[in-house]
């Protein structure tokens, strides 16, 4: 029993379904080559797509990692952009405080616009950093705070810690 | 001066109408997607200025997005325009580099600079045999055929001529309301085959282009299988710089996409002013397309 409890735990899922809301599109062909591109992906299992709102409902292959910028990459590849994207992630008693970072399955999310508080089970978050946003929007989040990573998307020397390294991507996120 | 600015503003007032912006006689700024590859013939049909004969043209064209910026066209031209038998006339390469790219959902504003490059062995002039009525000392009619050759100012680098051309193209998408213009020089070399062209005939121009369409249905989207019928209207303007004239043209097309990937296209190209000379003043168009997306892209 407590030899099951430790493997389910050690495989649990930290990153359930993305969704992702293309920008700069209005046409089927346009919709369809996101949509080509997203399949070829190998974390993704399934994608559920809403032509009129470009919305696609990513969901995630059980037992593998998320790449967020493999997934931006393919809808720029495709001609567009991200213009909104949330990911269902799950915490374990995981404490968040404002402009600060922790790390979750691995991924070093940087908290903006948040309360101090403690985050359990699965949880929505938008990514927030300027190239999973239109550019509108960017201009709020940058505003959001000053430190260096925002610009960058990757840690400082200055918020390297014991378990992000100075140059990990760093994914800034609310709730 | 005057013409250029003329044959400009003429286009640009296209721009208020609305529209999709897979346009017909025009390309938009966007480009086709990373590691796509597209396949089109295209068909021109030409009723010719000089004599009854209407000629065709065949132009398989090949299409392929090198990057998320860069695509490339490659396309191969055949007609009878300029002899009764069908024979390749040679090849153009085309390239687009989208430059600036902003988007926000359901909208963008996009510019790209673009080049192409045709080289074809047509002879410079038409040949048009016309048969006339003469009568003899005794007042008795015998026919005679006169072959009259004939010139054109509009540089048609889409088979006719070989030449390059060089110009960047905005285009503006609002959901539903898409606009496009573009403004290029256009340069004509001599043909192939030592066959050069006159020193009195034009060897630089200007073209403008204005684009609109709108898509009628279908009225919303649900799948990808759904067909598109897309209504278009684009403005072509030209104007050579070292000859007089200038020439509008009139596109008003129709569109066909199956499956999110099949395109038919039909469309009209009509001049609705102008003085330029011109081997032909209208060009139907008959077009099919396939893409295969993500043909080439890496996983």
């Amino acid at each position: 029993m407590g030899l099951m409890l430790i493997s389910s735990f050690s495989f649990a899922q930290s990153f359930r379904n993305i969704e992702l809301q293309a920008a700069g599109l209005t046409c089927s062909m346009c919709s369809n080559a996101v949509n080509k591109a997203l399949k070829q992906v190998d974390f993704i299992q399934d994608i559920k797509t809403d032509l009129k709102n470009n919305l696609f409902t990513i969901s995630i292959k059980p037992g593998t990692t998320p790449d967020f910028d493999v997934i931006r990459k393919k809808v720029e590849g495709a001609g567009f952009s991200v213009g909104k994207m949330n990911v269902e992630v799950n915490f374990a008693n995981q404490k968040i405080a404002n402009d600060q970072h922790a790390v979750v399955g691995g991924k070093a999310l940087h908290f903006l616009n948040v309360k101090e508080q403690t985050l359990n089970g699965w949880q929505k978050i938008q990514l927030v950093d300027k190239s999973f946003l239109v550019a509108t929007q960017a201009k709020k989040w940058q505003a959001a705070t000053k430190k260096e990573c925002y610009k960058t998307g990757v840690a400082a020397s200055c918020c390297a810690d014991a378990n992000v390294k100075a140059g990990q991507r760093m994914y800034h996120v609310t709730i | 001066m005057k013409r250029i600015m003329m044959v400009a503003c003429c286009c640009a007032g296209i721009s208020f109408l609305q529209a999709q912006e897979l346009y017909v006689f025009t390309e938009p700024a966007s480009n086709m997607a990373t590691g796509s590859f597209g396949f089109r013939l295209n068909n021109y049909a030409m009723p010719m200025s000089h004599s009854t004969k209407t000629s065709y043209r065949l132009e398989p064209e090949l299409m392929w997005g090198a990057s998320k910026n860069l695509m490339v066209h490659a396309a191969a031209y055949a007609s009878n325009m300029f002899q009764s038998k069908m024979r390749v006339e040679g090849g153009s390469l085309y390239a687009k580099y989208r430059f600036l790219s902003k988007d926000d959902i359901h909208s963008h504003f996009r510019m790209a600079a673009f080049g192409k490059l045709s080289l074809i062995d047509n002879p410079v002039l038409e040949a048009a045999t016309t048969t006339h009525t003469y009568y003899d000392g005794q007042g008795n009619p015998y026919l005679h055929d006169i072959t009259d050759y004939y010139q054109s100012n509009q540089m048609n680098i889409d088979g006719d001529h070989s030449g390059y051309q060089l110009g960047v193209v905005a285009t503006k998408l609002q959901h539903k309301l898409a606009v496009s213009g573009s403004a290029s020089y256009m340069h004509r070399l001599d043909n192939l085959k030592g066959q050069k062209f006159a020193a009195t005939d034009a060897r630089h121009a200007l073209n403008f282009t204005a684009s609109a369409g709108y898509l009628l249905l279908p009225k919303e989207y649900t799948s990808y299988g759904q067909t598109n019928f897309n209504l278009y209207l684009e403005m072509l303007g030209y104007v050579p710089m070292d000859t007089r004239g200038y020439s509008i043209d009139a596109a008003p097309a129709v569109q066909f996409i199956f499956n999110s990937i099949a395109r038919l296209d039909f469309g009209y190209r009509f001049q609705i002013a102008g003085d330029v000379s011109r081997h032909y003043k209208s060009m139907f168009l008959l077009r099919l397309e396939y893409n295969w997306l993500n043909a080439f892209s890496k996983k």
